[in-house]
């Protein structure tokens, strides 16, 4: 502990921690701009001056550490002064004319700054430098005439996503913000996460989706999960009225810390096909609207004479709720020859290798942000689960060792230390071989009862890699404490190789970490709803489509099944061939929980209210198993654990 | 004691804050029997006495020679001179062009815009005011009274005059400074 005086007052604080971190703590304020609790400090806007005894000039406090018997000023007349002059500078440096900005009158740190201090007017006016605006971003316009170059968009980039798309140009009054090396943004190596939105602390930044539609500091504020892919990043959700205004990556959520990618803040506002507000049925070929009662009666009717040929098909990023409820009614219920989620391939290969091992073999995600090495075993993590991918790019940052290991070319590659591309289908002996490189260099934890010299050839042989190829990846592999081995049971489709990885994660004390393909494909996994869909003949198909954006594939697979029902907030082509189509809530209206790929059970919250006459999916099912008289008890956390999981779950 | 005398003008503004003081609806009424409204833009007298007032209010920024001149003369006859107003105070929305030449502005206005013949043409009459950059009030003239706001709410504006009025000088913070 360190004993510092703050205007007057005495505290004792942690050794270690700035000024700035002891004076939030204390609930004294210090002014900042540049500054953000998620960055690293950066010491560049100056607001933060205080004025400290013993020390010739002002100093900032975000980058001083707090030292013992220090005497700290935040509020003396000198320190007001210099902050007013460094606000001056900022405003005088461009365009910063609050009548046209989006920020303006709430959510803009800077005039928020400004208007702290009481200024009422600039003693300096604009220099009138004219910046370029660069709109070449789907989702992103860059308007540098209001960049305050406080660079928490580039730490934002690096720090916390890995890309390092943004960076500075040039010195002085003429730096300012470039993507690469000075390319529009939208031809950049930017990976639309948004990040860099979510932190900017003026209008320099814009979201189009929600600028000039409302103020982010009027907000409703709903904390919900993300339903894009199988990790389950906590969002923030900013509300107005009944309309989403954006949507922020939850700082306190334990899996994304406040970092999202595309797919959780961007896609969600894209989807523009048309609602379905009522229930539908075909009357003389052509879809009309009916009563929920008639609607659900047909359905009924229709299941139950087809019972025993009938096709049962749900979204993997339906809620639990609605996913137990579902199995319940189709698997046991009807008994239906095959009830299924879309998507259950991605976690089928860990089914297979659970029957064989028995217990859960996986960690969780956090230990991916304290990895010394990572082996990316097949997964592309730059196409989805992005925010895995930013987790092994920014974890470069602290020399974290990552090796790739992949049979087609990967997308993250460029960042690895050492890269096995091998023939396709080879992957078992890639992971064996390995684990002889590892016990060849004298690596491993775990003792190698075999030999390793001629695994190692063999290995070689069977993938078309170099022998010197598997001795660098296990090198770099077995550096430091703690490898992760992230890979994708989708990609591998294979329980032997999983089975080897599980054996490698054994022998370097690896936490093994899996993508797994939807937001719910795990709860379907313990809910047995991954059979893959095979063909049949079905007489009739029961498709709880949620807001699925059905494949070709799904499409044409359902084209032969004479009576189709589906459940769906939007129309698509699957809707439109339906016989009855049945309105249920989208993903923000939706309340329920999921279970995320390392077994965490998650709440969604709705963030808007639903138009009237449609409903949630588990009230639909709910509804149909009572027509049909079966009974569907409360119990899905029970049925969650019935069976064993790659991970801990945790409910 | 008299009632302290109250001159306005509007340079280059839109008029709105002039609008927005008008939004005080009736309590005009109260601030009449403060204060002696001599002259304004929207009233029979257009310019301050030459005897002198007590507050002077100019609305808008100064983007031509003309507008030097209605500043100075305010300046000289008025004891407080308040800005009103964003453009007033920092240029606002009119100082958007001093991004631009004057002469691709005014080139832009007269010749190019959308609602000019092909034969559009830039005034030159020698009677004229000469464009010039868009400068806040207190770039020209000292100003005592900065009200910044795009327009300032009626409930500033009528906060600020009242007290002017009783003698005060207006201090504008918390939720009376707004630059929006």
């Amino acid at each position: 502990m360190a004993t510092i005086t703050i205007n007057q007052q005495t505290y004792e604080v942690p050794d270690g921690i700035t000024v700035l971190q002891a004076a939030r703590q204390l609930g004294i304020f210090i002014p900042t701009l540049c500054d953000h609790p998620h960055l690293t400090p950066y010491g560049g806007c100056r607001l933060c001056m205080v004025e400290i005894e013993g020390f010739r000039t002002l100093q900032a406090a975000c980058t001083i550490p707090v030292s013992n018997n220090m005497v700290i000023y935040t509020e003396s007349d000198k320190v007001k002064k210099a902050r007013e002059f460094a606000l001056s500078l900022i405003f005088s440096e461009r365009n910063h004319f609050c009548p046209y900005c989006q920020v303006s009158g709430g959510d803009c740190e800077l005039q928020n700054a400004a208007y702290r201090l009481g200024m009422t007017h600039w003693p300096l006016q604009p220099n009138w430098q004219p910046f370029p605006v660069d709109a070449s971003h789907p989702y992103i316009i860059l308007e540098h005439n209001r960049c305050i170059l406080c660079r928490r968009c580039i730490r934002a980039c690096n720090e916390l996503v890995g890309v390092n798309t943004l960076g500075v140009a040039n010195r002085g009054a003429r730096t300012f913000i470039i993507a690469d090396f000075e390319v529009p943004l939208g031809e950049s190596t930017c990976v639309s996460c948004g990040m860099c939105v979510q932190v900017c602390p003026t209008g320099a930044m814009i979201d189009r989706k929600s600028a000039y539609l409302g103020k982010k500091s009027e907000a409703k504020h709903v904390d919900t999960v993300c339903t894009g892919c199988s990790l389950g990043c906590g969002l923030d959700v900013l509300m107005t009225d009944n309309r989403i205004l954006s949507i922020y990556g939850n700082w306190d959520a334990p899996v994304n810390q406040g970092v999202l990618c595309k797919v959780g803040r961007y896609y969600p506002l894209d989807d523009e096909r048309p609602r379905i507000t009522r229930p539908l049925m075909r009357h003389d070929g052509e879809l009309k609207p009916t009563t929920w009662d008639k609607a659900l009666n047909a359905a009924a009717h229709a299941l139950k004479r087809q019972a025993t040929n009938s096709l049962a098909l749900a979204s993997a990023r339906l809620t639990t709720e609605a996913l137990y409820v579902f199995r319940r009614l189709f698997a046991e219920g009807l008994h239906s020859p095959l009830a299924t989620t879309l998507n259950g391939h991605a976690v089928r290969p860990l089914v297979e290798v659970l029957d064989d091992l028995g217990e859960p073999f996986e960690g969780s995600v956090a230990d991916l942000d304290r990895a010394t090495s990572i082996l990316v075993m097949q997964a592309d993590l730059a196409n989805h689960h992005e925010v895995l991918g930013f987790m092994v790019r920014r974890s470069l940052n602290r020399g974290t060792h990552v090796v790739i290991a992949d049979s087609r070319e990967n997308p993250l590659a460029h960042l690895a230390e050492v890269t096995l591309t091998f023939k396709e289908g080879r992957q078992t002996a890639v992971i064996e071989g390995l684990m002889a490189a590892v016990a060849r260099l004298g690596l491993g934890r775990v003792e190698y009862a075999e030999d390793a010299v001629a695994n190692l050839a063999n290995a070689a042989k069977a993938t078309g890699l170099a022998t010197d190829d598997f001795l660098k990846a296990a090198y770099q592999i077995t550096r430091g404490e703690k490898p992760v081995i992230v890979y994708d049971p989708a990609a591998i489709n294979d329980a032997t190789a999983i089975k080897a990885l599980v054996r490698l994660a054994k022998m370097i004390g690896a936490t093994l970490i899996s993508p797994k393909g939807e937001a719910n494909s795990l709860a379907a996994a313990q809910l047995d709803l991954v059979e893959p869909l095979h063909p049949g003949t079905y007489e009739v198909a029961f498709v709880a489509l949620g807001d699925e954006i059905p494949s070709e594939a799904l499409v044409a697979a359902l084209e032969r099944i004479p009576y189709l029902i589906v459940q769906a907030s939007r129309e698509s082509k699957l809707t439109a061939r339906a016989d009855i189509v049945l309105p249920v809530y989208t993903w923000a209206e939706e309340s329920g929980h999921y279970l995320n790929l390392e077994g965490r059970l998650q709440e969604a919250h709705p963030c808007l209210s639903a138009p009237e006459q449609t409903q949630s999916n588990e009230a639909v099912l709910r509804q149909l198993a009572a027509k049909l008289g079966i009974e569907v008890n409360e119990d899905w956390r029970a049925a969650l654990v019935q069976r064993v999981a790659p991970v801990v779950i945790a409910i | 004691m008299s009632k302290p005398k109250v001159a306005t003008d509007w340079l280059a503004g839109c008029a709105g804050c002039h609008m927005s003081f008008l939004d005080i609806d009736e309590r005009i009424v109260n601030l009449i029997e403060l204060v002696d409204l001599r002259s304004s833009p929207i009233t029979d007298l257009k310019e301050p006495d030459p005897s002198g007032v007590d507050v002077g209010i100019l609305e808008g920024g100064i983007n031509n020679t003309a507008n030097e001149e209605v500043a100075h003369k305010m300046r000289k006859r008025c004891k407080i001179l308040v800005a009103l107003g964003d453009c007033a105070v920092f240029g606002g929305v009119p100082a958007m062009r001093n991004f631009f030449k004057i002469e691709d502005a005014l080139r832009r206005a007269y010749v190019e815009t959308e609602s000019t013949d092909a034969e559009g043409k830039i005034p030159n009459d020698p009677e004229l005011a000469k464009p010039t950059r868009v400068r806040a009030v207190s770039e020209v003239v000292k100003v005592d009274v900065f009200v910044p706001g795009c327009p300032p709410s009626a409930d500033i504006i009528y906060y600020v005059l009242s007290e002017l009025a009783q003698g005060r000088i207006p201090v504008l913070k918390d939720e009376r400074l707004q630059w929006h």
